[in-house]
């Protein structure tokens, strides 16, 4: 462990990690850096390497190719209980035979500190996930959120310079895992340690991330912050991961720097994307359901559709459309006042999207 | 309190149900004991055998005193505490030597790929198919004064003369690790199979090096199994008959060794039920010390 800190380094980084397992390839070539006191997402679906690559991470298991560094240095050969880097696991992995004090000071026990000073740490880290009154208990005895926080603490204790968390909320019902949500971020900003998250939850992702990258199939497809993530997607797959999405095919009329005409279904729109084609070329438009209005009266940039069905939720109203090509569009709207009614089924419409909100994919 | 007619006839039927085995453990572990409890308080006979009916507490008497065969006065026998003393020592030198070996064996099978651990577990488990006697007389052969390794160890100029293995403590330590061996290993391999692989993990993860993993985290979980390994180990060796006649010759006695001389030759059964009883009492404070011990440690631990 180096005691002076260079702000100017990336606190991880990955550098063309290739892991395999015998013939089965479970990340291809990674590149990745993770920013010091960054809150930085994996998310991915079921048995895209997000495991795989915290463990890399730790130490657990080493890159077949490439380099895992920390700080600018080269970590392959540390062995885990050489790396300054802690991991919350999947499963919590917590001590059965000892107290919940004991798994939290195991360590710093282990680093050699002084009792006093290992005491006084557990009270502190007691005292931060609020489970003072359990200091004394067996960790078998404790609920799976009380589990989950002693996890948090032990990693947390010998102060890393890298936090690892593999799903740790996925095992929470719906409310704590809220509250653990807002929890982690704060104690994120407040320890200014850099916490690497693994879920595959993307509402969890876009709550708590400074950045997010998106894998797939042991491949990072996207890395931004949310709103990148969510408003510009790079491909088909970041789109439909995260958020829902109406995939429309179309051909390329004009171009006019990041603005592009499209034509699709008889009808042209206006829509924002970096790829960079030639007119008559084949490609398909992202539109967020919630980016649409679905109105009555023809207007520029609007596609032409029949209402199929109206489902009244409430807060919102969902519109089930068909294109005139025959395929399918769904639109969501809030309902803002209680004076309009929604559309009723089998009227011919209009969806009305906004160049900005129409994206270009590559295909 | 009074039952209804259903009530009584359900304690009926279940005093029925466990009756066999009621019956089994009275006939087969109570009524021995009981026999050899009653043995130990008769008059000794005087070929063998007891005199029914006449109760004396000499048996009892000669397992800590011996009659001075001059004047009849009381002496400690300690002879006898001799091997009351070898017995323990051996038979915690056993469990101990045992267990340092079972340990790293029973780690290395569990380590093994599912696979390879049945075929590992079935080697350990090889000895047992011949006969504890043969095998002992194998070590017997291969360790006495004309025996193999004292003629390797000649042939290759090594030593001169043989050097004296049989008939010693160490054989005896030897020939019982060799045989109990396969009862530590067995369930310390058990509780190490259901170890969670990722308490590991979390262990080198808190900076724990291998030597700390393997005290702080491994050896703690698979604490039930060491424990029934050393009981398991400790209890057949301190009464082993055949292991230290065979390869301690007649000098170094264990207890059953003591035991089954008041049978025979001795022609001493009061004395030699006494033994056995006193043989018992051992094994059960030593237990029952323990049990103590470990749950006050539970306890303190914040069970
Ligand atoms: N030790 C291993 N040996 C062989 N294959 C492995 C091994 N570990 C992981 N894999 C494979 O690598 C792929 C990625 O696994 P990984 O555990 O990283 O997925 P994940 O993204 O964490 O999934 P989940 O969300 O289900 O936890 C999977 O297909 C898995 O089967
Ligand atoms: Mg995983």
């Amino acid at each position: 462990m180096k005691s002076e800190t260079d702000f100017t380094q990336p606190s991880v980084a990955a550098e063309g990690v290739v892991k395999k397992f015998g013939t089965f390839t479970a990340l291809k070539r990674v590149d990745l850096t993770i920013n010091q006191n960054e809150f930085f997402t994996l998310l991915g679906p079921s048995g895209c390497g997000k495991t795989t690559l915290l463990r890399l991470i730790a130490g657990f298991e080493s890159p077949t190719e490439g380099e895992i560094k920390l700080m600018g240095e080269n970590i392959a050969t540390l062995p885990p209980f050489k790396r300054p880097i802690n991991t919350v696991f999947q499963n919590y992995a917590l001590f059965p035979h000892m107290t919940v004090s004991e798994n939290i000071g195991f360590g710093l026990k282990m680093l050699g500190k002084p009792r006093a000073e290992i005491a006084a740490r557990v009270k502190e880290m007691l005292a931060l996930v609020q489970l003072e009154a359990f200091a004394k208990r067996r960790t078998g005895q404790l609920s799976g959120g009380q589990q989950q926080r002693v996890a948090l603490a032990r990693a947390l204790a010998p102060s890393p310079r890298v936090l690892l968390l593999d799903e740790p909320l996925s095992a929470l019902d719906y409310k704590l895992r809220k509250e653990m949500q807002v929890e982690l971020k704060r104690l994120q900003t407040e320890t200014g340690i850099t916490f690497i998250f693994v879920t595959h939850d993307q509402e969890e992702a876009l709550t708590m991330s400074d950045r997010i990258a998106v894998l797939s199939a042991g491949e990072v497809l996207q890395v931004g912050d949310a709103r990148a993530i969510y408003d510009r997607p790079a491909d088909r797959f970041v789109a439909d991961f995260i958020g829902e999405a109406n995939f429309i095919a179309g051909t390329i009329e004009s171009r006019d720097g990041a603005q592009h005409r499209v034509t699709l279904d008889g009808a042209t729109l206006s829509a924002t994307g970096d790829v960079d084609v030639a007119p008559g070329t084949a490609v398909t438009l992202m539109i967020r359901p919630e980016h649409v209005q679905v109105s009555t009266e023809a207007s520029a940039n609007a596609l032409p559709a029949r209402l199929e069905r109206t489902v009244f939720l409430g807060t919102d109203t969902h519109y089930y459309l068909r294109l005139h090509n025959g395929e399918p569009f769904i639109a969501r709207e809030q309902n803002r006042s209680a004076a309009t009614a929604p559309l009723e089924p089998g009227a011919d419409v209009y969806i009305v999207v906004d160049p900005q909100s129409a994206r270009l994919l590559k295909d | 309190m009074s039952e209804t007619p259903e009530q009584s006839q359900d304690t009926r039927r279940r005093w029925l149900l466990s009756a066999p085995a009621i019956l089994t453990i009275l006939l087969f572990a109570a009524g021995p004991l009981i026999v050899v409890l009653l043995f130990s308080f008769m008059e000794r006979g005087d070929y063998g055998g007891v005199k029914f009916g006449q109760f004396s507490t000499e048996g009892w008497l000669s397992v800590i005193y011996t009659k001075d065969i001059f004047d009849d006065s009381l002496v400690f026998a300690d002879a006898n505490l001799a091997i009351f003393w070898r017995s323990l020592k051996l038979s915690l030198m056993t469990m101990s030597g045992a267990l340092l070996v079972g340990f790293p064996t029973a780690y290395f099978i569990a380590t093994r790929p599912a696979k390879s651990r049945n075929i590992w577990l079935f080697l350990i488990t090889i000895p047992f198919w011949t006969n504890l006697l043969v095998r002992t007389f194998a070590i017997m052969d291969l360790i006495r004064n004309t025996g193999h390794i004292n003629n390797i160890l000649i042939g290759i100029g090594v030593i001169d003369e043989p050097i004296q293995m049989l008939f010693t403590d160490g054989a005896v330590l030897f020939g019982l690790i060799y045989v109990y061996l396969p009862l530590m290993v067995l369930p310390i391999y058990a509780s190490l199979e259901k170890l969670d692989l990722r308490l590991v993990e979390a262990g080198y993860d808190l900076y724990a090096n291998r030597a700390q993993v393997l005290r702080h985290v491994i050896l703690p979980s698979c604490r039930p199994g060491i424990i029934a390994g050393c009981i398991l180990v400790f209890i057949p060796s301190i009464g082993a008959y055949v292991t230290p006649r065979v390869l301690g010759g007649g000098k170094n006695m264990m207890m059953g060794n003591f035991i089954e001389l008041q049978f025979g030759q001795g022609r001493n059964w009061p004395l030699g039920s006494a033994l056995s009883m006193t043989l018992l009492f051992i094994v059960m404070i030593l237990l029952i010390v323990y049990v103590r011990q470990d749950g006050k440690k539970g306890e303190t631990d914040g069970h």
